[in-house]
C-alpha cells in the first residue's frame, strides 16, 4: 500500500500524465479535421481510452493503414491527475501560512478539473424555436434522437414514452411501462435517405404506416460529423402488444409534422409513433413577443439580433418578461437562453437552451487560483524585500 | 494508522472512477405534457416552410452568392436569413434557397411543394410527368411544374456539389402560369459560385 500511495503522489506520474494529455490534445486535433468537434470531444475527452488510426485521407494510406496508437482518454487522464494532485497534498504538503498560496492554486485546479467533469456529465444543450406571437414549452437537441409513443386520448394531457435512439439501437426489446407494448428495433441507421421503392426492388421490412403506404425504404448513408449537418436517423421498429406482433414501421427524424402521424392501435388505445429530435419539456411556456434583426442603414449587415420574450410559468408569480440579445442571455429556472439564430424571414427566433448546474464553478476556481498566485508571489516578494533590507551590502556592486 | 486517510482516499477515488463507467439511464422515459394544440399560423406567405435547423443560415452563407438577371417587370426584394434571393412578380414570389445535402431527396421535396398548394403526394413513378430536365449554371437540374386548385408552383431543384438549391415561384395559379417565361429566363441567367472544378 505505501508503494501504491508513493506511485500516485509522485511528481513523475504528474509529468507522464501531462505528457499524455499533450499527446491526446495533439491527436484529437488531428482527428477533429475528419470527425468534427462534437465527435472528437466524445472520442478523445469523454472517454477512458481511445485508439487513433492512420487517417484514410492522408498520403501513403495503402502502406500505413495498419498504424494504430492507443491513448488514455480524457476521463482517465483527468481522473488520474485529480488523484495525483490530492494524493500529493495528503502525503507531501504541509498546510502552513507560507504555502497557503500554493494550496489555493491547487485547490482551484482541483475544482476546475471537477467542474469540467460535472459539465461533461450534467450539462445539456438544446434549441428552442419560437415564432412571433406563439409559445413553446420544449427545446430540441439536434444531435440526439428519440423514439416516442404518444397517447393523446386523455382530455387534458398527453402521455409521452420516449426511448433514446442510442438505447433503441443497442437493446433487444424495450417494454413500454404502463402499456402492454414492446418495441424491438429491427434495423437502425445513424444516417440515411428515404427512397421510394421501385417495382421489383428490394422490399422494405416495414408493413405498416408511411412506408407501406408510400412504398418507401431506408438507404444507409455514411455518418456525417460536420458541425453544420444533421444526420437523418431512421429505423425499422417492430411493435408488439401482449405477445402479438402488430407490425413493423419505418420511423425517421425527417418524417416531420408535414406527414400525418403514424398510428399504433391496440384494443381501445392508440399511440402516435415517431422518431424525432430529443425534446426537453419545461413547466413554463416561452412566448416570443417580438424579434428584431436590425441592420446598418442602407446595407444588409446586421448590428443587432434581439428577442423580446414573456415567460408564462405554471405558477404565475414566476412569470417574467425579458429582452435576450448578444451577450445578454436570460437565466431562468436553472436554464440559460441565448439568442442563437433566426428563421422564417425574421419572424422566428431560435434560442440555445443550456442547462449547466456547474456553470459557476470555473469562475470560482479561476478566482481561487488568481488569489493563490497573488498570495504566493506576494509572500515571495515580501521575503525578498525583507532580505534586501536586512543585508544592504548585498545590493551594492 | 497514519496512512489511513490516504487509503480511504485512494479507495474512494477508484470507486468514483468505477461509478463514472457505470452511469446509465433508464431505457424508457415516460412523462405527461399539457395537451398539445396543433400550431395555427397567421396565414404565412409560405405554408409549411422548410424547417430551419441549427447552422442552416451559416451553411447558406457558405454556399456563396448567386448571380442572375432580374426579368423585365419583376421586382427584387432583399434576401434574408437562409434565402439567397427573393423576387416578386404580380402576386407570385420567387424564392431561392440553398440547403446542405439532398434534403430528403427530390421526391420528398416535390411532395412538400405539392402539399403547400393543396395537392396530394405522388409516388416516384409519377415524377417523370411533373418534372423535366433543365440546365442551370452548367449543371443538370429538375424543372418542376405543379398546378394546384388555387395556387401553383413552378421551379427547379438543383443538386450542386453537396448542396441543393431550390428555385420556387409560388403564387396564385394565373400569376404563376403567366410568368413562366420570366422564370425560365431567370433560371437561364443564374450563375452559381463554382469552386469545385
Amino acid at each position: 500500500m505505501p508503494s501504491l500511495i508513493k506511485f500516485f503522489s509522485s511528481l513523475k506520474l504528474t509529468v507522464w500524465l501531462l505528457t499524455a494529455s499533450m499527446l491526446l490534445v495533439f491527436f484529437g486535433t488531428l482527428d477533429q479535421v475528419h470527425f468534427g468537434i462534437w465527435q472528437t470531444q466524445k472520442l478523445y475527452f469523454e472517454s477512458f481510452f481511445v485508439v487513433w488510426s492512420y487517417p484514410e485521407q492522408w498520403g501513403f494510406y495503402q502502406q500505413l493503414f495498419w498504424l494504430r496508437l492507443p491513448l488514455p482518454g480524457g476521463y482517465l487522464l483527468g481522473g488520474l491527475l485529480l488523484i495525483n494532485l490530492v494524493a500529493a497534498h495528503l502525503t507531501r504538503f504541509q498546510l502552513s501560512f507560507k504555502k497557503c498560496g500554493l494550496f489555493l492554486i491547487h485547490f482551484g485546479l482541483i475544482l476546475l478539473i471537477f467542474s469540467e467533469l460535472l459539465t461533461d456529465l450534467l450539462a445539456h444543450e438544446s434549441q428552442m424555436a419560437v415564432s412571433e406571437g406563439q409559445r413553446s414549452n420544449y427545446s430540441e437537441n439536434f444531435r440526439a434522437n428519440e423514439l416516442v409513443l404518444i397517447n393523446r386520448q386523455a382530455d387534458t394531457q398527453d402521455t409521452v414514452h420516449a426511448i433514446s435512439s442510442q438505447a433503441l439501437s443497442t437493446l433487444d426489446a424495450v417494454a413500454i411501462p404502463g402499456t402492454q407494448l414492446t418495441i424491438r428495433c429491427v434495423q437502425y441507421f445513424p444516417n440515411s435517405s428515404l427512397i421510394q421503392t421501385k417495382e421489383g426492388g428490394s422490399a422494405s421490412p416495414a408493413n405498416k404506416g408511411l412506408a407501406a403506404r408510400m412504398r418507401v425504404h431506408i438507404q444507409p448513408k455514411a455518418i456525417s460529423y460536420s458541425d453544420d449537418e444533421v444526420n437523418t436517423v431512421s429505423a425499422y421498429v417492430e411493435v408488439s402488444a401482449a405477445g402479438t406482433v402488430l407490425g413493423t414501421w419505418l420511423v425517421s427524424n425527417v418524417i416531420g409534422d408535414r406527414f400525418p402521424p403514424q398510428m399504433v392501435y391496440w384494443q381501445d388505445q392508440e399511440w402516435e409513433l415517431a422518431l424525432r429530435f430529443q425534446r426537453s419539456y419545461y413547466p413554463f411556456e416561452f412566448e416570443l413577443i417580438d424579434f428584431k434583426h436590425d441592420k446598418y442603414p442602407g446595407t444588409e449587415i446586421p448590428f443587432n439580433f434581439s428577442s423580446e420574450v414573456q415567460v408564462h410559468h405554471q405558477k404565475p408569480n414566476l412569470n417574467q418578461r425579458a429582452l435576450i440579445y448578444m451577450n445578454h442571455p436570460l437565466r431562468y429556472a436553472g436554464l440559460t437562453f441565448y439568442q442563437a439564430s433566426f428563421a422564417d424571414e425574421d419572424t422566428t427566433s431560435i434560442f440555445q437552451v443550456v442547462r449547466n448546474p456547474g456553470w459557476l464553478l470555473p469562475y470560482i476556481s479561476v478566482l481561487l487560483m488568481g488569489l493563490g498566485m497573488c498570495l504566493q508571489f506576494g509572500l515571495h516578494f515580501y521575503k525578498f524585500l525583507r532580505k534586501r533590507r536586512g543585508s544592504p551590502s548585498a545590493a551594492r556592486p | 494508522m497514519s496512512h489511513c486517510p490516504h487509503r480511504i482516499f485512494l479507495g474512494l477515488s477508484f470507486v468514483a472512477l468505477l461509478a463514472l463507467t457505470a452511469c446509465d439511464q433508464a431505457a424508457v422515459k415516460s412523462y405527461t405534457i399539457p395537451k398539445e394544440q396543433p400550431v395555427v399560423k397567421s396565414e404565412p406567405a409560405e405554408p409549411n416552410p422548410m424547417r430551419p435547423l441549427s447552422g442552416m443560415a451559416e451553411q447558406a452563407a457558405a454556399a456563396g452568392e448567386l448571380e442572375y438577371t432580374v426579368p423585365a417587370g419583376w421586382r427584387q426584394l432583399p434576401a434574408s436569413g437562409i434565402r439567397k434571393a427573393t423576387l416578386q412578380v404580380e402576386d407570385a414570389e420567387l424564392s431561392v434557397l440553398v440547403f446542405p445535402g439532398d434534403v430528403g431527396g427530390e421526391l420528398a421535396n416535390i411532395n412538400r411543394w405539392r402539399e403547400q398548394i393543396g395537392l396530394a403526394a405522388v409516388e416516384e413513378s409519377a415524377l417523370a410527368t411533373i418534372t423535366r430536365a433543365l440546365t442551370i449554371s452548367q449543371h443538370p437540374a429538375s424543372y418542376v411544374d405543379l398546378i394546384g386548385p388555387e395556387k401553383s408552383i413552378k421551379g427547379a431543384i438543383l443538386p450542386f456539389h453537396g448542396r441543393t438549391w431550390f428555385f420556387k415561384l409560388l403564387g396564385p395559379s394565373d400569376s404563376v402560369q403567366a410568368n413562366e417565361a420570366g422564370l425560365l429566363e431567370f433560371l437561364d441567367s443564374v450563375q452559381l459560385p463554382d469552386n469545385a472544378h
